[in-house]
């Protein structure tokens, strides 16, 4: 939060962190969102409403593809599965289709130029995707299996969900990290949930692997060449130096590094007025 | 020879009878949302026993009560825990990290795999996702190989998951045994395709020309069980008659922290106020109160 009195240039980190998904966003795109609902529903929602009314959305494992272009949001999903999704949706399916029927192919975008055929060797079921973990690395692995060895667990985290199953064929996933600390930016994580970059290049995956890492503090995006984590974008707020401080890898710097636009008013009008009205995301 | 087609209408009793010590039973719903949660305080007094649980892609806390209250050996599950209400279950983490239980690592897909391998009676389904990961070292049943067309890329090998019983929330169902899904399905058609006998909990039994009015509707034909027990998936929702109840669901939360943290007395107590004490599920159902119980009701969005 920004101390000032004037409404519109206040805003929580969630916020903030939905607007930022939500430039990221293309209207030739098609998103799948799970679990941990609300700035990823709010982020998408936002996009369809304000820049990218074709974008093609799921919700959720319950396979809710939903447009809400000209629908009413009364209140942001608090959970990603509930009845109340159905009010956004066209189509429902089997949890199972997302990974096959629902799927291939990716957003028209990444079709081969000039082809106006769907092209299923590009299979691409979404091309964006948000996974969180609670380690990362700087090859972009992330962990959500848990702490210690396969002999002792120290700590048991939630389970890989279904990431690792999107990693084979998303496009784009934006590893999302909710604190950023040397506990969970590691030089190697514990165990691999959802590979990085070198990994989905070595088993040939249709999937690209993380596009960028985002934590409250910065943005890694990847070094083309080794498939390393760069810090590429800071949050208003932050510093390189603080960065290094609180990473448990050695940061590289991207060539130019810029700060984060903060939401613009027009921007935070439309996340409160069209997607987030009782401020599920200011808390 | 009698005309008269079989019923399959049983109380709630005889149905979680059959639940037996050592067996496999899938548990569907997701999330916060349709889990057949009747039937599994039903089990719990019932003492049941070395359970193998082969939970929902994204299993909500329905599977850690079962952990908590010491029915279950072993693990089927890429995910135990509720979004915003609590990342990961507390008892999913106190077993798991004390070796209490075994995990049979997975993700939401291999789950897939391994029920659709069962469904068709193969030896095993294929699938890309996982290689390079750590679940392969994790869970030693799934072997990786090379794709023998284009003899490039690994692959993984998933054995089929056997499923003694799965049990299923409906909207309705008839007394056939024909059950529709009144809202989002999740992947509950697969656990029951998997399992050798279906058990479908319904908020309601409906006259079978309700069933034929819209076939279409059907998501599960001819289950082996059907038990009726309105708001039976409480404290979670159910998609078309209730949402969940976030009061009971945070005094969930807190009692199964309490007891990953070793105090087990406010588990214990937990168990005693919702599951032992209650001597049936309308004993559980006074319990929560009927000014709670109608204060969840959704109205319907969808019509049929």
């Amino acid at each position: 939060m920004r101390p000032t009195g004037d409404r519109m240039s206040e805003y929580s980190w969630k916020e903030l962190m939905a607007i930022v998904f939500s430039r990221e966003i293309e209207d030739t795109d098609k998103i799948t969102s799970g679990a941990h609902t609300e700035i990823f529903f709010a982020a998408t929602m936002l996009a369809q409403k304000t820049h990218a009314p074709n974008m093609k959305l799921q919700l959720g494992g319950g396979v809710a593809l939903c447009n809400v272009v000209d629908q009413e949001v009364a209140e942001l999903p608090k959970t990603s599965t509930g009845y109340e999704l159905l009010r956004y949706c066209e189509s429902v399916h089997d949890h199972p289709d997302t990974f096959i029927t629902y799927g291939a192919p990716g957003g028209s975008r990444y079709y081969e130029p000039g082809s106006e055929f769907r092209n299923v060797n590009h299979f691409w079921f979404a091309d964006k995707f948000f996974v969180g973990g609670i380690q990362a690395d700087k090859y972009g692995n992330t962990n959500m299996i848990g702490l210690g060895t396969k002999d002792k667990m120290t700590f048991r985290g939630p389970g890989t969900i279904g990431i690792n199953d999107i990693a084979v064929g998303v496009r784009d996933v934006y590893v999302f990290l909710t604190a950023h600390d040397k506990r969970r930016l590691v030089e190697k994580v514990d165990f691999i949930s959802f590979p990085g970059k070198r990994i989905c290049r070595e088993n040939q995956f249709n999937g690209g692997g993380p596009k960028w890492m985002v934590t409250p503090k910065c943005i890694f995006d990847f070094d083309p060449d080794t498939l390393e984590a760069r810090l590429a974008k800071l949050f208003p707020g932050s510093s390189v130096d603080d960065v290094r401080a609180n990473t448990g890898f050695e940061v590289k710097v991207a060539r130019k590094v810029e700060t984060v636009a903060p939401p613009t008013r027009e921007e935070l009008e439309a996340l409160r007025t069209e997607v987030d009205p009782t401020g599920v995301l200011r808390h | 020879m009698s005309k008269k087609r079989k019923e399959v209408v049983q109380s709630i009793k005889d149905a979680a009878a059959q639940i037996k010590d050592g067996m496999a039973i899938a548990v569907g719903g997701f999330g916060a949302d349709n889990h057949p949660m009747a039937l599994i305080r039903e089990i719990i007094r019932n003492g049941t026993k070395n359970l193998t649980v082969v939970a929902s892609a994204t299993a909500g806390l329905e599977v850690d009560l079962l952990i908590g209250a010491g029915c279950v050996k072993k693990l089927v599950a890429p995910y135990v825990g509720l979004e915003m209400f609590c990342p990961i279950g507390h008892n999913y983490r106190k077993y798991v990290e004390s070796k209490q239980i075994e995990v049979w690592e997975c993700s939401e897909y291999i789950l897939y795999a391994g029920l659709f391998a069962a469904a068709s009676g193969q030896e095993f389904f294929a699938w890309r996702g996982g290689v390079g990961t750590s679940i392969p070292e994790l869970n030693r049943d799934l072997v990786e190989f090379v794709d023998p067309i284009g003899k490039s890329k690994k692959v993984l090998a998933v054995p089929p998951i056997r499923v003694d019983w799965a049990l299923i929330h409906v909207g309705w169902a008839d007394v056939y045994g024909n059950g529709q899904h009144v809202g989002m399905r999740f992947g509950d058609r697969w656990l029951a395709r998997a399992a050798n006998r279906i058990m479908l909990q319904t908020e309601r039994v409906v006259p079978n020309t309700v069933i034929r009015r819209n076939p279409i509707m059907t998501t599960i034909a001819y289950a082996d069980s059907v038990v009726e027990v309105p708001y039976g998936g409480h404290p979670y929702a159910a998609h078309g008659f209730y949402k969940e109840d976030e009061e009971a669901i945070r005094d969930y939360v807190k009692a199964s922290e309490a007891n990953r943290k070793g105090d087990t007395a406010t588990w214990e107590d937990y168990l005693k106020r919702h599951v032992y004490g209650p001597a049936d599920h309308y004993s559980y159902l006074d319990t929560v109160g009927i000014k709670k119980l109608l204060g969840l009701y959704t109205h319907p969005i969808v019509s049929w």
